[in-house]
C-alpha cells in the first residue's frame, strides 16, 4: 500500500527509540546486579564475597520449602488471574451497558485500586483477625457462624481467602483494561447483528470476544506478571506462615533474602522466577493466534 | 518537664564537649546515625539529643534517620551495598557477628577508657563483644517476665501469680471455667521460638549446645512442646494461636481476656496507657526444674568506613551519659544499661524491679551465625506442632537438622 | 422533561443487583476503615467488637495529619505520580504507533524485552536501582533521595504497558482516516496529530490511569530511593505507621489511608466517562 516517504525501515525504530533507551536505562543495571549476586556468597549486608558458580541455586533447590513455594505460586497465579478475569468480563460488560448510576458503579469497582496494596491487605488482615475482626463480628451477627472462624491460623483458610483479596485488587486493573477495549467497539455492529436477529449469547461470543481478545490476552499476561511477583497480601496477611504453608516464591524469596540475609540465595531465586515468567508469556503468545493488524 | 530535660541535657552535652576539646578541635563534621524506631517516641527523642549536642557542639551536625524493624535489615543492606551507610547505627544484636565478619564494625575498645566501660551493666555490655574486643553499645535492653491478671489469678488461687508450670494449668482449668482464656500463647510472626524456650529453658533445655550444634532437640524440648500442645488441647490458651503474633497476644491481656503471658517490659507503658483499670502483676517464667528468662539487646554500632568517626564517638559518648539514657529507657519501657540510670529515681519501680530482678536467670540469644534460621526453623516446628501437623519429637527432629545445617557454617 | 426509560431503569436494577455481591465486597473494607478512623482510640480495641463508635471522632483526623506530615507527603504522591505518568505516556505514544502501524524487524523482540522489564521480583530490584542512583552524580550528591530518581523508575517501569494497552487500541483504529487526510494533502505527521491523537484518547486515559495509579500506590522503590521526611511520599507515610512497631494506632491508619484514597477516587470519577462507549464513533460517523 501506500507507504509513502516516512515508511522508511527506520521509522518505527525511532518511534521506538525513547522508550527503548529509558527502559534500558533503568531495567539494565539491577537487571545485571541480580545475575552477578545470584552467582557469588553475599553477606547479611549485602557484600559480595567469593564467586561461588551455582552454588545459591543448588542451596534453593535443595531447600523442600522452595520446592513446596513454587507449586504454590502456581496454584496463586492460577486461582488470582483465573478469578479475575471470569469476575473481570462480566462486570466489564455490564458497566459497559447504558444505565442509571452507571458512573457511581464504574467508580466504586474501581475502588480498590486506589488503596495500595500493602494497606489493602493490612485492613484485611484486620478485618479477620479472630476476636475484633469485622468480619467475624458480621458473620457472628448474621448469625451465619456461632464461634469465630479463626482464618488465618492454618493454610485451609489462609490460602483461599489471600486468593480472594488478590482477586478483589486486580478486578479494578482488569475491568478498565477491558472497559477501554470495550469503548473502541463500534457500536453499529451491534446494531446490525441485532438485525440480523443474533441472541445476546451470540453477539457475545461472535462480536465482543474477538474484539476483546488483545484485552484478554493482554490482561492475563500482565496479570500473571503482578500476581506472580505479587508480594504484600501474602507477605502482610501471613508471612508466608504458619509453617511455611502459604508461602509464595516471592515471599520465600523476601525471607531468605531480608530475613535470614541470604541475599545471594535470593537473587537466585529472582532469575529462577524471572525465567519460569519468560517461559509463560513465550508460550503464551506463540499459543495465541497472531493479532492481525486492524483486523 | 520537657525544658528541665533539655537544659539538663544541654549542660550535660557542654560538659562533655569541654573534655572534648582539650583534645584537638574537630573541625565541623556531620555525622548520620540510622536509629530503629522503637515507638513514636523515639524519633522525637534522638532529634532532641542532636538538637541538644549540636547546640553545646556548635558546627557539628547530627542527622538522625528513624527506620522500621520490620524493613532496618533491608534498609541497611541498600545503604551498604550502595556505599551510603551511616556513621553510627542501631542493629539488632544478632546481627553483630554478621557484621563484624564482613569488617564493617569499628572495634570501640580504643576509644573506651576504663571508666566509659565502667559506665555498663556488665551483662548487657557483653552481647556486644565479640572475641575481646567491643563492637557494640547496648543502647537497649530488654527481659522478659509473666504478666498475670490480678484479679483471674486471684480468684483462681494464685493471688501472686503462678511460680511453676504446673501453677499455670492449675490457674488456667479455673479461669477457663469462668469463661476467659488462662494462658496466652504466642504462635506467630516474630519470637514464636522464643516464647516456646520460656518452656525449654526452665525445663533445663538449651537452644545452642556448647559444641556449636542445635541442642533443642532434648527431652526437655520435647517436654515443653508437649506441654504447650497439651494446654492448647485442654482450652487452656486462646483459641487458634497460629493466628496469634505477640502484640495479639497483648492485646487480648490488655483486655482483660487472658489470664497470664509472657512477654517484655514495655507493655507496661501500653497497659498505662490503653487500659489504666487493668490490675496486673509481673512474676518470673514459670519454672519447670530451673529458673530462666530471655534477655535481649539493641547495640549502637560505628561504621569502618565512617569519615567522621570521632564526632561520631561524641556523639555516642554523649548518648550514653546518665540524663540520655534515662529518658530514653524511660520513655520506651525498656531495662537501664547503665548503672547511673539503673540509680535513677525513675527505675525506681515494682514493675521494673521485677525485670531487673529477673537478669541473673537471663539468657542472651548466642552471638552465632546461623541464629536467625534457628529461629525460623524452631517457629515453623511450633507452628506444626501446635496445629497438630506433626508430634513434638518428629518437628524438633526436623527442625535441628535444618538449624544445624545453619550453624555448621 | 424528567421522564424516566422504564426499560433503562429494568435495565438498571438488574444492573446494580448483579454488580451487588462485588459492590460490597468492595465497600467492605472501606467502611472498615472508616468506622476504625472516628473511632477514640480506646474503642478500637474493644470486645465484643462493635461495627459502630460510641462517639465520632472527628479528631483523629487532624491528629493524623500531624502525625503523618500529610499535606507534604500528598503534594509529593501528586508530583512524583503526575510527572512519571507524563514520561511514560510522552515515550509510549510514539512506540505505541510504532507497533500498531508498521511491520518491522524486531518487533517482537521489543515487545518481549519490554515484558521482561515487568517481570523481574521488585523486591530485589530495587537494590540495584539504588545502586544506580547512588553512583550517578546529581547536583551536589547522586540521585538518592531525589524525586526525579523515582519519576524515572517509574515512567521507565510503566512503559510495558503504557506500549502494549495503547498499541493494541491504536490498532482498532481503522487506518483509512489518516490514509484519507493524507489524499487531502495532510502530512503523516500531521495526519497523526489532526486525525490520530484525538481518537485515541479514551486509551490514552485508560494508561494516564494505570500509570498515575502505580505511581500513586508503589510503595518498595520509593522507599528505598527516598530518605528524608521532607520527599517522603504517601505511601511511605502511611506503611510507617504500620510496620515493625509495637503498637499501632489503628485509628490513625485508617483515617490516612481513607483520605490517601481520595484524590484517587475523584481521579475515577471523573475520567471513567472519558471510557464511555462511543467516544471513538463520532470521528468515524
Amino acid at each position: 500500500m501506500a507507504r509513502t516517504a516516512s515508511g522508511r525501515p527506520l521509522t518505527p525504530w525511532l518511534l521506538i527509540v525513547p522508550s527503548l533507551a529509558l527502559a534500558l536505562f533503568i531495567i539494565g543495571y539491577p537487571l545485571y546486579n541480580i545475575v552477578f549476586q545470584s552467582l557469588h556468597e553475599v553477606s547479611r549486608f549485602g557484600l559480595i564475597k567469593d564467586f561461588c558458580g551455582l552454588d545459591n541455586f543448588r542451596k534453593v533447590m535443595a531447600d523442600p520449602v522452595f520446592m513446596a513455594s513454587l507449586w504454590r505460586t502456581l496454584w496463586w497465579t492460577l486461582g488470582v488471574v483465573g478469578g479475575t478475569v471470569l469476575v473481570s468480563v462480566p462486570v466489564a460488560l455490564i458497566l459497559h451497558q447504558d444505565f442509571y448510576g452507571r458512573g457511581v458503579a464504574r467508580t466504586i469497582v474501581m475502588l480498590p485500586w486506589s488503596v495500595s496494596l500493602t494497606m489493602t491487605a493490612i485492613v484485611w488482615r484486620w478485618a479477620f483477625n479472630d476476636e475484633y475482626g469485622m468480619v467475624n463480628v458480621t458473620l457472628q451477627r448474621l448469625g451465619v457462624i456461632s464461634s469465630p472462624i479463626h482464618w488465618l491460623a492454618t493454610s485451609n483458610w489462609a490460602f483461599p481467602v489471600e486468593i480472594l483479596v488478590g482477586v478483589l485488587v486486580s478486578v479494578p486493573f482488569t475491568v478498565t483494561i477491558f472497559l477501554g477495549g470495550l469503548s473502541s467497539v463500534p457500536g453499529d455492529i451491534y446494531e446490525a447483528a441485532r438485525m440480523d436477529g443474533a441472541t445476546a449469547w451470540q453477539q457475545f461470543r461472535k462480536l465482543t470476544l474477538p474484539l476483546l481478545r488483545p484485552f484478554i490476552n493482554m490482561a492475563i499476561v500482565l496479570n500473571v506478571i503482578y500476581v506472580f511477583n505479587s508480594f504484600p497480601i501474602i507477605w502482610v496477611m501471613t508471612q508466608g506462615g504458619p509453617s511455611n504453608s502459604t508461602h509464595i516464591l516471592v515471599t520465600y524469596l523476601y525471607e531468605r533474602g531480608f530475613r535470614l540475609g541470604k541475599p545471594g540465595e535470593a537473587a537466585a531465586i529472582s532469575l529462577v522466577m524471572l525465567t519460569m515468567l519468560f517461559c509463560f508469556t513465550l508460550l503464551y503468545l506463540r499459543i495465541q493466534p497472531k493479532e492481525g493488524e486492524g483486523s | 518537664m520537657q525544658v528541665r530535660l533539655t537544659q539538663r541535657l544541654t549542660r550535660a552535652a557542654i560538659a562533655l564537649t569541654a573534655i572534648g576539646l582539650t583534645g584537638i578541635t574537630a573541625q565541623a563534621e556531620t555525622v548520620r546515625v540510622t536509629v530503629a524506631y522503637y515507638s513514636d517516641k523515639t524519633g522525637p527523642y534522638f532529634q532532641q539529643m542532636a538538637d541538644a549536642y549540636e547546640k553545646a557542639n556548635p558546627g557539628d551536625s547530627i542527622k538522625i534517620e528513624v527506620v522500621n524493624w520490620d524493613t532496618l535489615l533491608q534498609k541497611l543492606q541498600t545503604d551498604i551495598s550502595g556505599g551510603t551507610n551511616a556513621d553510627l547505627a542501631i542493629i539488632g544484636t544478632r546481627w553483630l557477628l554478621d557484621f563484624v565478619k564482613d569488617d564493617m564494625a569499628e572495634p570501640l575498645d580504643g576509644y573506651m577508657n576504663p571508666a566509659f566501660k565502667n559506665r555498663f551493666i556488665g551483662a548487657f555490655l557483653a552481647p556486644g563483644q565479640i572475641s575481646g574486643k567491643t563492637y557494640g553499645l547496648p543502647i537497649a535492653a530488654s527481659a522478659r517476665g509473666l504478666y498475670y491478671n490480678k484479679e483471674m489469678l486471684t480468684k483462681a488461687g494464685f493471688p501472686n501469680g503462678p511460680k511453676t508450670w504446673d501453677d499455670v494449668i492449675a490457674a488456667s482449668k479455673k479461669i477457663k471455667a469462668s469463661g476467659s482464656y488462662g494462658f496466652g500463647l504466642q504462635g506467630k510472626e516474630i519470637e514464636t521460638d522464643v516464647y516456646w524456650y520460656y518452656g525449654l529453658w526452665t525445663n533445663g533445655g538449651e537452644v545452642v549446645g556448647k559444641n556449636g550444634k542445635a541442642a533443642f532437640n532434648s527431652p526437655a524440648g520435647i517436654k515443653a512442646a508437649t506441654l504447650y500442645k497439651s494446654m492448647i488441647d485442654q482450652g487452656l490458651t486462646q483459641p487458634g494461636v497460629t493466628n496469634y503474633s505477640r502484640e495479639d497476644v497483648q492485646n487480648l491481656f490488655k483486655q482483660g481476656r487472658v489470664g497470664m503471658m509472657i512477654t517484655a517490659p514495655f507493655l507496661i507503658g501500653q497497659i498505662k496507657k490503653e487500659a489504666p483499670n487493668l490490675k496486673y502483676g509481673i512474676a518470673p517464667v514459670p519454672k519447670g526444674t530451673t529458673s530462666a528468662t530471655y534477655a535481649v539487646t539493641d547495640s549502637m554500632v560505628m561504621f569502618k568506613n565512617s569519615k567522621v568517626k570521632k564526632t561520631a564517638w561524641k556523639f555516642l559518648d554523649f548518648l550514653f551519659t546518665k540524663d540520655p539514657r534515662v529518658a530514653f529507657t524511660s520513655g520506651e519501657g525498656f531495662l537501664p544499661t547503665t548503672k547511673e540510670e539503673a540509680a535513677a529515681p525513675a527505675f525506681n519501680d515494682p514493675d521494673i524491679k521485677a525485670f531487673v530482678n529477673l537478669l541473673p536467670t537471663a539468657r542472651f540469644a548466642p552471638t552465632v551465625t546461623g541464629w536467625e534460621d534457628t529461629a525460623k526453623a524452631v517457629s515453623d516446628a511450633m507452628q506444626a506442632i501446635y496445629l497438630g501437623k506433626a508430634k513434638p519429637a518428629d518437628a524438633l527432629k526436623v527442625a535441628a537438622e535444618q538449624a544445624d545445617k545453619a550453624l555448621g557454617q | 422533561m424528567m421522564r424516566i426509560d422504564r426499560s433503562k431503569l429494568r435495565r438498571s436494577i438488574i444492573c446494580w443487583l448483579v454488580l451487588l455481591p462485588l459492590v460490597v465486597v468492595v465497600l467492605f473494607p472501606f467502611a472498615v476503615m472508616f468506622l476504625t478512623a472516628v473511632k477514640p482510640s480506646e474503642e478500637v480495641f474493644v470486645y465484643p467488637a462493635r461495627w459502630l463508635p460510641t462517639t465520632y471522632r472527628w479528631a483523629n483526623f487532624t491528629d493524623m495529619w500531624e502525625a503523618t506530615k500529610f499535606g507534604v507527603a500528598l503534594k509529593n504522591s501528586l508530583y512524583v505520580s503526575i510527572s512519571s505518568t507524563i514520561l511514560a505516556i510522552a515515550v509510549s505514544i510514539p512506540a505505541a504507533y510504532a507497533m500498531a502501524r508498521f511491520p518491522f524487524q524486531g518487533k517482537g523482540l521489543y515487545r518481549q524485552f519490554l515484558l521482561v522489564t515487568q517481570m523481574l521480583s521488585p523486591i530485589l530490584l530495587v537494590i540495584g536501582l539504588f545502586r544506580l542512583a547512588a553512583m550517578i552524580h546529581w547536583g551536589e550528591g547522586n540521585l538518592v533521595d531525589k524525586h526525579i530518581s523515582v519519576i524515572v523508575a517509574y515512567g521507565a517501569f510503566n512503559i510495558a504497558f503504557a506500549v502494549w494497552m495503547m498499541s493494541s487500541y491504536f490498532a482498532t483504529i481503522p487506518k483509512d482516516l489518516e490514509e484519507s487526510a493524507w489524499l487531502e494533502g495532510c502530512g503523516r505527521a500531521r495526519a497523526v496529530w489532526k486525525v490520530f491523537l484525538p481518537l485515541a484518547v479514551p486509551a490514552m486515559t485508560v494508561t494516564a490511569i494505570f500509570t498515575f495509579i502505580n505511581a500513586w500506590n508503589e510503595f518498595a522503590v520509593v522507599y528505598t530511593l527516598i530518605r528524608s521526611d521532607a520527599n517522603k511520599t504517601l505511601t511511605v507515610q502511611i506503611t510507617d505507621l504500620v510496620a515493625g512497631r509495637y503498637t499501632v494506632e489503628w485509628h490513625q491508619v485508617m483515617a490516612a489511608t481513607l483520605l490517601a484514597t481520595l484524590p484517587v477516587s475523584v481521579l475515577f470519577a471523573w475520567l471513567q466517562r472519558y471510557l464511555v462507549k462511543g467516544l471513538a464513533l463520532g470521528a468515524v460517523k
